[in-house]
Parts: C-alpha cells; sequence; structure tokens
C-alpha cells in the first residue's frame, strides 16, 4: 500500500511548486495517472519510490518511509523510465539483467542461468549476447521491464512506458505491463491505455483535480485540455 | 560501437577460456616486457604473436580492421619522426610495441565478457573497500563503456539539429547543445542506477525466492 501523507515538492531553486500537498493511498491493483506536460505527474510518480523526496509532508510504502528507507522502498518498487536507453547500464542485454541480481545472487552460474530464464519469459531469449544498442526501442523497453522484474518488486511505477514506441511494441509492452501480477501504477498520455485501470488520477498544475473511474477521468481531462488549448477558444 | 570497446564476442577459443584476471595480467606484463626491450626483431616478434592471439579469438572482422587501421596510421607516424631522427630501430621498436599492444588489448577484451571484468575488478578492488565500495570501479568502468555511443549519438542530433535549422559554422551551436544533453543523459542514468537499488552496497539479503513471471502475448514479438 502507498500512502502520501500531505506530500509536497518544490523546485530546488526558485521554491516554485511542482507539487501541491497531496494526501493519497494507493492500493488499487492497476492504476493509471494522466495530465498535461509539466503538471507534476512524474514527480508525483517518482515521490513513490523515493526518486523524489517530499519537502513537507510524507510518502510511505507499505509502511516505509521513502526519506528514511529509500534503499528498502526502491526495492519494493521497480521503476520503469519513459526512455529505456538511461536504463540500460551494461553493454549486452543478459549482462543487463545480471547486473540486477548481482545483490541477491552470489553464484554466477546462478545469475546467468535466473538472467537468462528472465530475457526468456519476457521473449528477449535470442538476444542475451546482443548488444544493448543494437536493440529497437521496443527491446530495449522489454529489457528495462526484465531488468526491473528481475528484482522482484511488489510495485511498479513505469513513467510514460510506451511513448517513445510505434504502435506494435506500444501494445506489446502495454499487454505485458497489464499482464503484471503485481500493483502496477502507469504515468501515460496514451488515453486508451488510461483506461484500462481501476482507478485514474488526473493531475494538473501540481494538484489532483480528478481521483476516480478511468472512463470519467479521461473525459474530465479531455475537457480540462480543450478548455485550455489556445485554438479551442478562437 | 567504438572499435576498442565492448567488442565482446562469445567464443571457444582458449583466450575465451582463460580467467579475466590472468588476462589483464598478461597484457600488464606483455606491457612491461615490451617497453624494456628495445630490439626491433624481438619487437616485431611480439608484435606477430599478438596479431595471432588477436586473430585466434576470432573478433569482429569490420570493427577490428577499423581499430588496426587507426593505430597502424598512429604507429607509422612515430615511427616516420623516430625515423627521420636518425633512429631506425627505436621506430621499429615503437611501431611494433604499439600495434603489439594494441592487438593484444582488443585480444583480451574480445575474448572477456563484461561481467567477467566486472567480477574481476570487482575482486581486485577488495582490498580498498574501506576507501571505496568494491562493485564502485567495476560498474564506473561499464558506465563509461555504455555512454559512449550514447554521447556520439547526441553529438550526431546535435549536430543535425543545427544543420537543419541553417547553422553549419558555430560550433557553439554544436558544442552547447551537446554539452546540456550529455549532463541530461547522466542525470537519467543516475536515477535509473539509484532506481534501481545499484550501489546500494550495504543492503545484502539473502535470495528472494518470488519471482515475477511473463507471459508474452501471442503474435506480438
Amino acid at each position: 500500500m502507498i500512502e502520501f501523507k500531505e506530500a509536497a515538492v518544490v523546485a530546488p531553486e526558485t521554491g516554485v511548486p511542482i507539487l501541491h500537498p497531496t494526501t493519497l493511498t494507493l492500493d488499487e491493483r492497476r492504476i493509471t495517472i494522466i495530465g498535461a506536460n509539466g503538471s507534476g505527474k512524474s514527480t508525483l510518480a517518482r515521490l513513490i519510490n523515493g526518486l523524489a523526496l517530499p519537502v513537507s509532508g510524507s510518502v510511505h510504502v507499505d509502511g516505509l518511509d521513502t526519506r528514511k528507507h529509500g534503499a528498502l522502498v526502491r526495492r519494493k518498487v521497480g521503476f520503469l523510465f519513459t526512455d529505456p536507453s538511461a536504463q540500460l547500464i551494461m553493454p549486452t542485454a543478459l549482462e543487463d539483467v545480471m547486473l540486477s541480481l548481482r545483490r541477491v545472487i552470489r553464484s554466477k552460474n546462478e545469475r546467468v542461468k535466473a538472467a537468462l530464464a528472465a530475457l526468456e519469459d519476457i521473449g528477449l531469449g535470442d538476444k542475451g549476447d546482443v548488444s544493448v544498442n543494437a536493440l529497437s526501442g521496443g527491446q530495449r523497453q522489454l529489457l528495462a521491464l526484465a531488468g526491473v522484474l528481475t528484482a522482484t518488486p511488489l510495485v511498479v511505477v513505469a513513467d510514460e512506458p510506451t511513448t517513445l514506441l510505434d504502435l506494435r511494441w506500444k501494445a506489446h509492452v502495454g499487454a505485458l505491463l497489464h499482464a503484471l501480477p503485481i500493483q502496477l501504477i502507469e504515468v501515460t498520455h496514451d488515453l486508451e491505455s488510461a483506461t484500462k485501470a481501476q482507478r485514474t488520477l488526473v493531475i494538473d498544475e501540481g494538484s489532483v483535480v480528478f481521483d476516480g473511474s478511468p472512463v470519467d477521468a479521461v473525459a474530465h481531462y479531455r475537457d480540462l485540455m480543450y478548455r485550455k488549448a489556445p485554438e479551442s477558444r478562437a | 560501437m567504438s572499435p576498442t570497446l565492448g567488442s565482446f564476442r562469445a567464443g571457444a577459443s582458449p583466450l575465451h577460456r582463460l580467467p579475466a584476471w590472468s588476462k589483464v595480467l598478461t597484457l600488464f606484463v606483455w606491457a612491461i616486457v615490451s617497453m624494456i626491450i628495445t630490439d626491433p626483431v624481438t619487437a616485431l616478434g611480439l608484435c606477430a604473436a599478438a596479431l595471432l592471439l588477436l586473430v585466434s579469438i576470432l573478433p569482429s572482422p569490420k570493427p577490428t580492421l577499423k581499430g588496426l587501421v587507426f593505430i597502424l596510421f598512429v604507429a607509422a607516424m612515430t615511427a616516420s619522426y623516430q625515423v627521420y631522427r636518425g633512429y631506425v630501430a627505436a621506430g621499429i621498436d615503437i611501431a611494433a610495441d604499439l600495434v603489439g599492444l594494441f592487438a593484444l588489448s582488443l585480444a583480451v577484451t574480445g575474448s572477456t565478457s563484461m561481467s567477467e571484468m566486472l567480477d574481476f575488478a570487482t575482486r581486485a578492488a577488495r582490498p580498498f573497500r574501506r576507501i571505496l565500495p568494491p562493485t564502485v570501479p567495476g560498474l564506473m568502468f561499464a558506465i563509461m563503456l555504455r555512454t559512449i555511443p550514447e554521447i556520439s549519438n547526441i553529438m550526431r542530433e546535435s549536430r543535425d539539429a543545427a544543420k537543419a535549422r541553417g547553422i553549419r559554422r558555430s560550433p557553439s551551436a554544436f558544442m552547447i547543445p551537446t554539452a546540456t544533453r550529455t549532463v541530461g543523459f547522466a542525470l537519467d542514468l543516475g536515477a535509473a542506477l539509484h532506481a534501481r537499488g545499484i550501489g546500494d552496497e550495504a543492503l545484502t539479503d539473502p535470495p528472494d525466492s518470488r519471482r515475477v513471471r511473463l507471459t508474452a502475448p501471442a503474435g506480438t514479438n
């Protein structure tokens, strides 16, 4: 269970609020977060695994404060970034997955076996020795997901995981994410994907402006954006 | 990818089967010996042996040849300077040393996977664990290798963006976006390391039995 208690974030130098004090309890299996660029939705997502810390208030995951127990929280919360290139560290696919396993599996042979199994599970079984630079964007995102999942998280937070992907990979990665047997919190601009959830948050100008059923949330968001778009006012 | 870096190819050659530490040690000793020996005939012999070792691992031909052409050019420049000064034997010795060491280092990196190198660097750094967590040096090396192709991508995109806006001659139109985007990439990489818990040395629990399994949806891969 994820709990925000009056958690607020401000820009470090200017003091401009990025997220106004927010109180939320997130325990549904599938939650989506939508909002305009710069609305604060990525910051909200990053608060969950302690990549961003609140300047006031607190965020707890399974009762652990992200400020005091950051490393423990990050072991429970896997994070998938928009651009998988920055998330992949090792030169080949197999080595990158093995890197996630270094902490939990000491024996190298066991680590190779576990990493190969993870690649097989995600459909990259034949790409183990391939350089990560030679993988397509979709394959990179799958590899990043494999790296996240081998660390056996309880929650996956995905920050626009399909924004850079073509339609085929978007469908594939989206389907994999939605089939995960763990909690998934997805930040997305894909309104169709946003409705495949039990609960959707709409973020605008640093506040949660809607929290409820996905279909109503998308309608609220569309209305909000069209009202703000300069062209639609004319 | 850069011809000299990350050129590992899986194989079954004798060099592939040797442990990483023995290869790194050989490279180190070879470098010292070839610097001490100044006899051009011995130097040429060592160079030929290194080239044979390189061939024995069956490296990817194109990047290897590209790398060799580059080092041959450097060696030729250095040798011709020595010959010009009248030191023919020294010219041959230096050129042979350069090519030999380069070939041997390609043979080592081409036959050793990054994981083996990481494990080796981690073990080698263990005596210094009070100053530096043992996994850090290996990780630094891996990140360096990973960053090189990304930076060259950023450079290409910045150059194209400047060209597309009709700015061809201004170095700042190329340098500034390259620098800022490189910093941006470094920040993203740092966030990803953080998110993946890499470097959280103090927390080493026994392996977890939970494993998240995935089933790929049919027909999409």
